[in-house]
């Protein structure tokens, strides 16, 4: 007869668990989704921010041990794949900046939200540089560089909003780490 | 460091590494990667067309905030354009009709009526570097690559890639984006060339040419993938000297689009002449010369019965297999039975399409 373990967690728990892992990158996937969505269209206009980069950040500054750098890979490669530009352009610039983010992350951690938030305008700046150069190169032309930085700015002007939700899931839900 | 660390740090070198080495992969392998992306979108296009609802009707809701707040004004406008286009309405039904009588005078072959698919735009570009929506219609609606695609005020792009149940546009801003246009009212052709900006380039415009801003802009149907005359925009120039496009449709606000699909005529089917013009089996020698009359007055043939083959005056008008590449020359015939001028008569077939002259008829979008 099988020896009951109080401990052994139940199947509904151990499912829950591996929800709450992978919730991350879960939201990650829908930030992409998201970003494809004519949002902008309700205010006449057809510039969409980068969710995506907003919860690469925000997961790579606060938990960055529950999305990993496969995850952030993925998130860049449907990134590419749903747009029509080249193929490894948004994977390559988001697993560089996630790359970035994580060597300056010890600077960024328990800091104000307004110091958070301006090193989340840098990081899309930086990113915003990447992906130019990559695409000017691929394209081989120099592309104008008003629509990456509007694209930046209103990045950036849109992540309090999304910040402030990632906060509210992470300590709601998210077991802390 | 623990190893911890270290796997840590190899896995991010060798993540960059893969995303380099796909940015590569990308440049050589497209079919693939096409592949890839048209099961993506079809996988995500349902996800995005149910996403995109509440955005319309939110969008609907804004747009009729706007409508209250300037209803009388708008009212007033209404009316005023109203009257323009009552006297625009005339002219139009004589130009019709002139141009009916025209077409059956010249033996053009009339456009045929091109079908479309209506699709929603799910979706919007997603980046800086691409100019694209994708429309939840697909290959099991017809849509195909290349097709055209209009909105109410005109062309906006293209369809690029078409999977099962959604295609992509590449729209005309698009860095990818070349289009034959053509400009009117000097018929001046031109390349329009997408450049990532709000609007797009005219390149390859003759140096004689005087286009000038507030031209109009037309597809010219040149290479036979879109068809011609469909309206885009008027011309601008920039403070940068270049010579672009204000397109009439409406980036921001798309919603509805058509689909045009339409199929060059290659394949011209066999066109008998007027029934006016056939005579009997026409075996005799070529046509006697034409008689020259001094006065200047149009030679005109005899009638039937003093000379026993009128038919002998025609000459032979349709060829056995009718050229297909619409380059010919339309067949003028000298000799025409009076009636044939009435313009209530029925446009006569013709054998020969050529292309220039049959401009944006039948393509049924630009209501």
């Amino acid at each position: 007869m099988a020896r009951l373990d109080p401990y052994t967690p139940t199947p509904a728990a151990r499912a829950s668990r591996v929800v709450v892992m992978v919730l991350p990158f879960v939201i990650g996937i829908a930030c992409v989704l998201l970003s494809f969505v004519p949002v902008g269209r309700i205010f006449g206009s057809s510039n969409m921010p980068a969710f995506a980069l907003m919860a690469i950040f925000y997961w790579a500054v606060v938990r960055p041990d529950m999305f990993p750098v496969y995850a952030v890979f993925v998130v860049g490669l449907l990134t590419d794949l749903l747009s029509a530009g080249p193929i490894g352009l948004w994977a390559f610039t988001y697993v560089l900046t996630y790359t970035i983010v994580l060597t300056q992350r010890f600077l960024i951690i328990n800091v104000p939200f307004s110091v958070f938030w301006i090193a989340f305008l840098l990081a899309g700046f930086i990113a915003g540089t990447i992906s130019w150069s990559i695409a000017s190169v691929i394209y081989g032309a120099l592309l104008p560089v008003r629509p990456v930085l509007t694209h930046v700015l209103i990045t950036a002007a849109v992540f309090p909003l999304f910040a402030f939700l990632f906060g509210r899931i992470e300590r709601r839900i998210l077991p802390s780490g | 460091m623990p190893i911890r660390e270290i796997s840590h740090r190899i896995s991010l070198v060798f993540m960059l590494t893969l995303a380099a080495a796909l940015l590569l992969l990308g440049r050589a392998e497209t079919y693939v990667f096409d592949n890839a992306r048209q099961i993506v979108t079809d996988m995500a296009a349902p996800l995005l067309e149910i996403a995109s609802r509440p955005v319309a009707a939110a969008r609907r809701v804004v747009e009729r905030t706007d409508e209250y707040a300037y209803v009388f004004d708008e009212n007033e406008r209404l009316r005023a354009e109203n009257l323009r286009l009552m006297a625009w309405k005339d002219t139009a039904l004589k130009l019709e009709s002139k141009v009916q009588r025209y077409e059956a005078l010249l033996n053009v072959q009339i456009d045929p009526s091109i079908n479309y698919v209506s699709g929603r735009v799910v979706s919007d570009n997603g980046g800086p570097f691409v100019d694209t929506v994708i429309v939840n219609a697909g290959r099991e609606q017809g849509v195909k690559s290349g097709d055209a695609v209009i909105d109410t005020d005109g062309l906006i792009g293209r369809i690029v890639s078409s999977g099962e149940k959604a295609a992509r546009v590449l729209l005309l801003t698009d860095l990818n984006s070349r289009l034959p246009v053509v400009i009117e009212p000097g018929h001046y052709k031109a390349v329009l060339a997408g450049d990532n900006t709000d609007w797009p380039r005219l390149e390859y415009l003759l140096s004689t040419s005087s286009a000038a801003p507030g031209d109009r802009v037309v597809t010219s149907g040149d290479g036979g993938l879109i068809p011609p005359g469909l309206p885009i925009g008027l011309v601008i120039q920039t403070s940068d000297g270049y010579l672009r496009v204000q397109s009439f449709a409406n980036r921001e606000q798309l919603d509805y689009v058509r689909v045009l699909k339409y199929e060059f005529p290659v394949d011209v089917p066999r066109q008998d002449p007027p029934a006016a013009l056939t005579g009997p089996a026409i075996v005799s020698p070529p046509a006697p010369p034409p008689v020259v009359v001094p006065t200047g007055e149009p030679v005109k043939p005899k009638p039937a019965a003093q000379k026993p083959k009128p038919a002998a005056a025609v000459k032979p008008v349709t060829p056995a297999k009718p050229a297909t590449t619409g380059v010919g020359v339309t067949t003028m015939e000298p000799v025409a039975d009076p009636d044939e001028d009435e313009p209530g008569a029925p446009p006569p077939p013709s054998e020969i399409v050529p292309n220039d002259i049959v401009t944006g008829t039948g393509t049924g979008g630009t209501e």
